[in-house]
């Protein structure tokens, strides 16, 4: 449904919003349609919304949905909008609902060790607060510095550090949540509003994270807190080849010492792409083939007493540490390095500018081998195809304390500037494809993501088995006129059927 | 091939993206958008529309075809010009130096706000405002009061200062016509050290501030006038005070004049923190106050000057300094740049509070600033908080028991 | 820090590092320039200009660990502990 200017429906979000928290300018819709994945350019378009609302609470936010339930008005969320699955996209028009105005800290319970926010609050801005009083909330995605927590819930993302403090779900205790219709319900382990563990009822937490804006809004959560880490240790190791680097990891991932946060392995091409422009290992010798970075975090003796273990398990395994300064640096930089599009080049190696994109599947450590090397396959098959694609290598990052899977990523730079309809359509197609490797080895098809885009969610239902009936039935249930970001997760289906 | 029979219609949009396009991209494509947390406006509004990365975006936007300079002027008032997301950028903060090509929002904005009025779409505040300091030569800061060359020295009376020289004082217009305690503190303060220094024959305003609101041919005819007054009177070296003046005479005439431009830059901060190490001026009469020190933008975010206005305040006796670190001041601003408080001085108010409440937090008394534009939105925001805001010149010319 | 034109504009020289980078600025590499021709090209970039970004990369680095811990261990250190 299209929402035209001078439309009554205006009008009444005016009087609900305040006129200057309605906006309909072509660059307001224009910028509340994008996100980091890449989409050809010249049909942006294609996916504006017809207007866009900044709420400023949650009965506001109830507000919009009542009436666009009632009018059957699409309507999709947004928050930081750096979803990688394209989440916060408006496929069929409507009304972005845009939740960055409800940001503040309603409470920092000291005692409890919770605190309860807004959800277009930002983590590192939400830990500049809460580092004075000592404590940390500690979800840490690669866009740290820039995602929102409304987004983190929508997506139900993963933490960098979550091998020590577990991912979204674990750290978002409870939230208010506004279903399609308009009704606002609590969601959390039963009631309760810092309840880490309940058996009361059907689990809907998990329900309510993670459906990409299909099943409601978040708009206020209670977090769970941690004291601010005394001690961190983030060493890099250098190896001669992949296979020795994937046995050191799967042992520090095995070892398990408590203050380990996590631990990520970078393949040979990764290596290559950073002799690009990292100043860290520019000037490594050839002979470096593959790294490992781990992190640990706890009150220093335990960090001390843990790291040593880790360092000697490495050394064991044939592993060089890079360094003090190496180490220290590139923990640090792990939220700069992936989006800079000058790492592109061309075939001829010209510097281009490229953007980064992300495949995330859920990989159990046996399978790792198997799929990078399927996984490189693809994405040298885009490279000989077309000068728009570019394989900046394979991280594969623990998951758990325990090392039984990794979110394993494929980075491929994509040239947008030249992303015409032919290599969208390769592009799609490699999706697909990497998805289907993933599925053949027991995998995941997302970790972190999300799986709604064009090609790999062709295999969601496949993933899901009967679980994706169910899923059909409950968006059908809860969202019975398919307002809420329609179009997403083939959720289109449960509808058809109900015809 | 292009067809021949379907020419690209070529508009002052498509003409203006074909050369901001690869840095727009270089913005569009990086998933990261760390410039939102930093930026002082979208902190307070939260409007995406009104994000650094959206400015880069319009130009995609623009060759495209999706949008005309008229959709968009008004959304590029909305920038201080404080260079906080161009800083926090990937893309200049990790491989800026490496590809020697870096994020420039803070250039876009100026050529954008420069083709809107190219193409007459002005911003009212603005188009008024240019237009009086064209008229008298300076910003017309007094609110309503008419500023005046005849006057543009006045605020040096009394101080026996020579007109010419090798070396000479800029004060720009703020300073010189509202905040004139600022250079004279300066004056007396460089007297005491024995510093040899003169004024101008006819300052005009440095014609930073146009260029920022898009009025380039005025910018450029008041840069031409002033280096034309340096050379004529034999000037070899320029003192600054101000951090805006600072960027424009180190960035904006080196562009404008390109070799010719010969003319030292000297920044008063940094040539006072010199003269104390030198042990050329010694501040001992104690300042009991409770401070924090508020980085100007210009100087820490945009030139990364963040050192020696703390060694200045480390040396005055009878201060205590509740210090925050220069990241973190990486997202403060007062509101105060880029023709903001012009347009929108509600938006450079909510701006100033939001940094007053950061001051409020440590329990200080009094903020310390070094940019004389900033001090006027952040006393405003500080009345309202009991914090009194006070310019770093100032408390150094107390503290070295020279008279105002 | 004093501006002229002249001393900014003019870079020390490059020297080579990797097929793909040089150097001219110690501990900082650059891109190899020929690299930055066909499609995106290099912008003017005064000397001021690179030294505040590599002391800002610096700066930076230092407060992301501050901001999640209260200090950082040397794995240096605790190397040479192994060794004792």
């Amino acid at each position: 449904m299209t929402v035209l200017l001078g439309d009554p429906v205006l009008a009444e979000l005016r009087q609900i919003l305040g006129p200057e928290h309605v906006l309909t300018g072509r660059a307001d819709r224009l910028n509340r349609t994008r996100v980091p994945a890449p989409f050809p350019v010249h049909r942006w378009a294609e996916r504006m919304p017809d207007l866009v609302v900044l709420p400023a609470s949650t009965e506001e936010v109830a507000e919009v949905l009542r009436l666009a339930d009632s009018l059957r008005i699409p309507v999709v969320p947004r928050d930081g909008g750096t979803g990688l699955t394209d989440g916060a996209v408006p496929l069929r028009g409507g009304i972005v609902v845009d939740v960055k105005r409800i940001n503040q800290i309603k409470e920092i319970d000291l005692d409890n060790r919770t605190c309860t926010v807004g959800t277009g609050i930002n983590a590192l801005k939400l830990n500049e607060v809460l580092g004075r009083h000592g404590l940390i909330y500690p979800d840490d995605p690669a866009s740290y510095p820039c995602s929102l927590v409304g987004g983190r819930i929508g997506t139900s993302g993963w933490s960098l550090i979550g091998s020590r403090y577990g991912h979204t779900r674990d750290l978002v205790l409870s939230f208010d949540h506004v279903l399609p219709g308009g009704r606002v319900i609590h969601v959390g382990d039963g009631i309760g509003r810092k309840i880490t563990k309940s058996s009361s009822g059907y689990q809907l937490k998990h329900l309510f994270m993670g459906h990409q804006g299909t099943l409601g809004i978040a708009s206020e959560a209670t977090l769970k807190l941690f004291p601010k880490p005394e001690a961190e240790f983030s060493p890099f190791w250098a190896f001669e080849d992949y296979d020795s680097a994937y046995r050191a990891v799967g042992a520090l991932a095995r070892a398990g010492v408590a203050t380990f946060a996590g631990a990520v392995l970078f393949d040979e091409w990764k290596v290559d792409y950073l002799r690009r422009d990292d100043e860290a290992y520019i000037p490594q010798p050839s002979s470096v083939k593959a790294l490992v970075c781990a992190a640990l975090y706890g009150y220093e003796d335990e960090v001390r007493a843990g790291g040593r273990r880790l360092l000697r398990i490495a050394r064991s395994l044939g592993a060089r540490y890079l360094g003090d300064e190496i180490s220290e640096g590139d923990w640090a930089a792990r939220h700069d390095r992936y989006a800079t599009p000058l790492h592109g080049r061309t075939r001829s190696g010209q510097v281009v500018p490229m953007s980064w994109h992300c495949e995330d599947a859920s990989i159990n450590y046996t399978n790792l081998p198997a799929v990078r090397l399927a996984w490189h396959e693809i994405a040298d098959r885009l490279r000989r195809e077309s000068d728009v694609f570019d394989d900046w290598g394979m991280f594969a990052y623990t998951n758990g304390a325990t090392g039984a899977d990794y979110l394993t990523e494929i980075d491929i730079g994509i040239w947008e500037q030249r992303l015409d309809d032919a290599a969208w359509e390769a592009w799609v197609r490699a999706k697909r494809d990497l998805a289907a490797v993933t599925l053949a080895h027991g995998g995941s098809i997302s970790a972190c993501h999300g799986s709604c885009r064009a090609g790999e969610v062709d295999l969601v239902p496949e993933e899901l088995g009967g679980g994706y009936d169910v899923m059909l039935a409950i968006k059908r249930a809860i969202d019975p006129n398919n307002i809420m970001n329609p179009g997403k997760y083939l959720l289109d289906q449960a509808y058809a059927e109900k015809s | 091939m292009p067809d021949p029979e379907k020419r690209p219609e070529t508009t002052p949009e498509k003409r203006f993206a074909e050369e901001w396009r690869n840095a727009a991209y270089n913005c569009f494509s990086s998933g990261h958008k760390f410039c939102r947390e930093v930026c002082p406006v979208t902190q307070v509004t939260r409007n995406e529309s009104w994000s650094p990365t959206a400015f880069h975006a319009n130009v995609v936007a623009m060759e495209q075809g999706e949008l005309e300079i008229a959709d968009v002027a008004a959304d590029y008032v909305n920038c201080t010009g404080c260079g906080a997301c161009e800083l926090r950028c990937p893309n200049s903060l990790f491989t800026g130096d490496f590809y020697r090509f870096r994020t420039r929002t803070v250039d876009l904005v100026k050529a954008v706000r420069g083709l809107a009025v190219r193409q007459g779409v002005h911003q009212p505040a603005w188009q008024r405002w240019n237009l009086l300091t064209d008229e008298r030569g300076h910003e017309p800061v007094l609110n309503g009061t008419p500023v005046d060359q005849a006057r543009v020295r006045d605020w040096a009376a009394g101080l026996d200062l020579p007109i010419g020289g090798e070396t000479i004082l800029f004060v720009d217009c703020e300073a010189a016509f509202h905040r004139t305690s600022v250079p004279r503190a300066v004056a007396r303060i460089l007297n005491l050290a024995g510093y040899k220094f003169g004024l101008m024959h006819e300052q005009w305003c440095c014609g930073g501030p146009a260029a920022e609101m898009g009025y380039e041919e005025q910018a450029r005819r008041f840069a031409r006038h002033n280096l034309d007054d340096w050379r004529a009177g034999g000037v070899r070296r320029v003192l600054v005070l101000d951090p805006h003046d600072y960027v424009t005479f180190t960035e904006d005439y080196p562009a404008y004049f390109g070799d010719a431009y010969d003319i030292e830059i000297v920044l008063v901060v940094e040539l006072l923190a010199e003269l104390i190490r030198e042990g050329r001026l010694t501040p001992h009469v104690p300042v009991e106050r409770t401070v924090t020190y508020h980085d100007p933008c210009r100087l820490n975010k945009r030139k990364g000057v963040w050192r020696e206005p703390r060694e200045i305040l480390r040396a005055i006796p009878g201060l205590t300094f509740h210090d925050v670190d220069r990241v973190t001041q990486w997202s403060y601003c007062s509101g105060a740049g880029g023709g903001l408080p012009v347009e929108k001085p509600e938006l450079t108010a909510r701006i100033s509070e939001q940094r007053v409440g950061k001051a409020a937090e440590l329990g200080v008394d009094t903020l310390v600033s070094a940019c004389p534009w900033s001090e006027r939105p952040l006393s405003e925001a500080g009345r309202a908080r009991s914090i009194d805001v006070v310019d770093l010149h100032e408390l150094l010319a107390e503290s070295l028991g020279v008279a105002p | 820090m004093k501006y002229r034109y002249q001393d900014e504009m003019s870079p020390p020289p490059a020297r080579r590092v990797t097929d793909v980078a040089i150097t001219r600025f110690e501990h900082v590499f650059e891109v190899e320039p020929a690299l930055m021709t066909d499609h995106v090209t290099q912008q003017d970039f005064p000397n001021w200009d690179t030294l505040r970004l590599v002391r800002s990369r610096a700066d930076h680095l230092a407060w992301m660990h501050r901001h999640f811990a209260d200090k950082v261990l040397s794995g240096e250190e605790l190397l040479h502990d192994l060794d004792e």
